[in-house]
């Protein structure tokens, strides 16, 4: 009634042959479960997209065409706008003392009240 | 339906099956339903002329009935002749597509369409049958698998503020369509006219089974030798479009696409700049 | 880092510090995993002689921290951010929000239900 072991043994070899799976009737740890990983160098590796050309490489490439840039456009009449209103960027800044004077007025301040108290 | 006032039905209705054969359809092909689908048509009519109609049309229907909904009770051939009728390949455009029965059920090919929008799906799905239908091909109409949905919920503002959020979510519509008893070049033939004729925003899977007998590893070696002079001949053409009349080969499409403007500009990283087989930094 | 590095710049996404030591990351590791996964596979075989898979286990340990996939994180490619990051869309949430809002995101709408 019982099996031989060697006749599920032979079975188990005709599977794997037929199925290309790999024969370990022991279960031993060879290390297989890490050859049947897929590699996902590329697919890791594709994630940032490339360099593709932009609306500057194209007037470069071809400066008699005349190119519109939306959101440049976009952006400067926005900046436009914000100038008239007085609200634009602050004027920068040539040598460092122009831009100590907040911490003089900070130090005056401070004295001021140091003497006062 | 009566003709005269043509009522929009809702697509479930419109799949029940009635009655006898269409009178403009011949009863060699079965058909599932014959409730035309309907809808306002302008007049199926060819006036060579507009200046004068011809002399046949005033006896026929008066112009301003909206006349060609077909039913049962269009004339067909009797009393005057009227404008000549359409090839029964176009006035099949206007009807629900026709099938094949399947004489075994074995399905051939589950071929998946995915969308975000119903419309446009159901659109090509219609498309995908008919073609189906001409190919010979028994095809199982579009059943509708389960949609899924997508959401994600992300705090409204840059930065803190956890507690005020929004829900975005994106749906992604199904169809299953499967083709029964299908002969596997007929199926590849299929995919491929799909494929040629693609609609946007429509992705598609496709699973194909195909029969062979015992022993398929071994001949499968040298068929794919045979294979390469023919394969090869495609893959040189990758890109090509057929209906130019130029036999580019691949070389010659990069040599072209590598002109020095369009690499400045591109930063050499353009679409088929390089052939698919080398990967660079 | 700078042996990895490449000369010319191929990123067409928001360009930083970080996201460029990330891009090179990525490329050696696509690189060399073909070596890392080889070594790995000696280490955990269990019939190979314990001296070559001592040998392995080192070898795999002086192998440079870039090419470790661990080091690897997915950031943002419109603001270069490394939290919050979305897989579906490779960008932050507030980044994500403001494109699904604008439309730019194909299928994306405000949910309610």
């Amino acid at each position: 009634m019982a099996v031989p072991r060697s006749r599920i043994l032979d079975l188990m070899k005709v599977q794997c042959r037929i199925f290309s799976h790999t024969f370990n009737p022991e279960g031993q740890r060879l290390g297989n479960k890490v050859l049947r990983q897929r590699l996902k160098g590329p697919a890791l590796a594709s994630y940032y997209p490339r360099k593709m050309g932009t609306y500057k490489d194209l007037q470069k490439a071809y400066p008699e065409w005349e190119v519109i840039n939306e959101e440049e456009e976009h952006r400067r009449e926005m900046l436009k706008i914000i100038k008239a209103r007085g609200k634009g960027a602050p004027k920068k800044k040539r040598t460092a003392e122009e831009s100590k004077k907040f911490k003089n007025k900070k130090r005056a301040a401070e004295r001021a009240a140091g003497t006062a108290t | 339906m009566a003709s005269s006032t043509p009522i929009r039905l809702p697509w479930r209705l419109l799949t029940r099956a009635v009655g006898a054969a269409h009178p403009l359809i011949p009863s060699t092909h079965y058909i599932r339903t014959q409730q035309p689908i309907s809808f306002q048509r302008p007049a199926i009519s060819r006036n060579y002329s507009e200046a004068t109609p011809p002399p046949e049309v005033e006896n026929a229907t008066p112009p301003s009935q909206p006349p060609q909904t077909l039913t049962e009770n269009t004339p067909v051939s009797e009393g005057p002749p009227g404008p000549p009728r359409l090839p029964r390949a176009v006035q099949a455009v206007y009807l629900r597509p026709l099938r094949r029965q399947a004489e075994y059920g074995v399905p051939s090919c589950d071929l998946q369409l995915r969308s975000y929008s119903v419309r446009n799906l159901e659109f090509f799905c219609d498309f995908a049958l008919r073609a189906a239908y001409y190919l010979g091909l028994p095809a199982s109409g579009p059943v509708p698998l389960p949609r899924i949905t997508e959401r994600w919920t992300v705090p409204r503002a840059s930065f803190v503020y956890k507690k005020s959020q929004e829900n975005f979510e994106r749906r992604t519509v199904r169809r299953l369509i499967q083709i029964k008893d299908g002969n596997p070049e007929t199926v590849e033939l299929w995919l491929a006219f799909l494929q040629k004729h693609a609609y946007y925003g429509i992705g598609m899977k496709a699973n194909v089974f195909e029969f062979a007998k015992v022993g398929v590893g071994k001949n499968m070696d040298t068929e794919m030798e045979k294979m390469k002079d023919i394969v090869g001949k495609t893959w040189d053409r990758v890109g090509v479009a057929t209906t130019v009349g130029t036999k580019l080969t691949a070389e010659e499409i990069i040599e072209r696409v590598n002109t020095q403007n369009f690499r400045a500009a591109t930063h050499g990283n353009a679409p088929l700049s390089k052939l698919p087989g080398s990967i660079s930094r | 880092m700078s042996m990895f590095r490449a000369k010319k710049l191929d990123l067409g996404s928001f360009v930083n510090v970080k996201v460029i030591r990330d891009h090179t990351k990525r490329k050696v590791f696509a690189e060399n995993e073909p070596e890392r996964q080889a070594l790995r596979y000696i280490i955990r075989n269990l019939a190979l002689p314990q001296r070559t898979r001592v040998q392995a286990q080192l070898q795999l340990a002086q192998m440079h921290c870039y090419t470790r996939p661990t080091q690897i994180r997915n950031r943002c490619i419109e603001g270069g951010k490394g939290r919050g990051v979305l897989r579906d869309f490779k960008m932050t949430r507030y980044n994500f929000r403001l494109n699904a809002l604008a439309g730019k995101l194909p299928g994306v709408k405000k949910a309610s239900w």
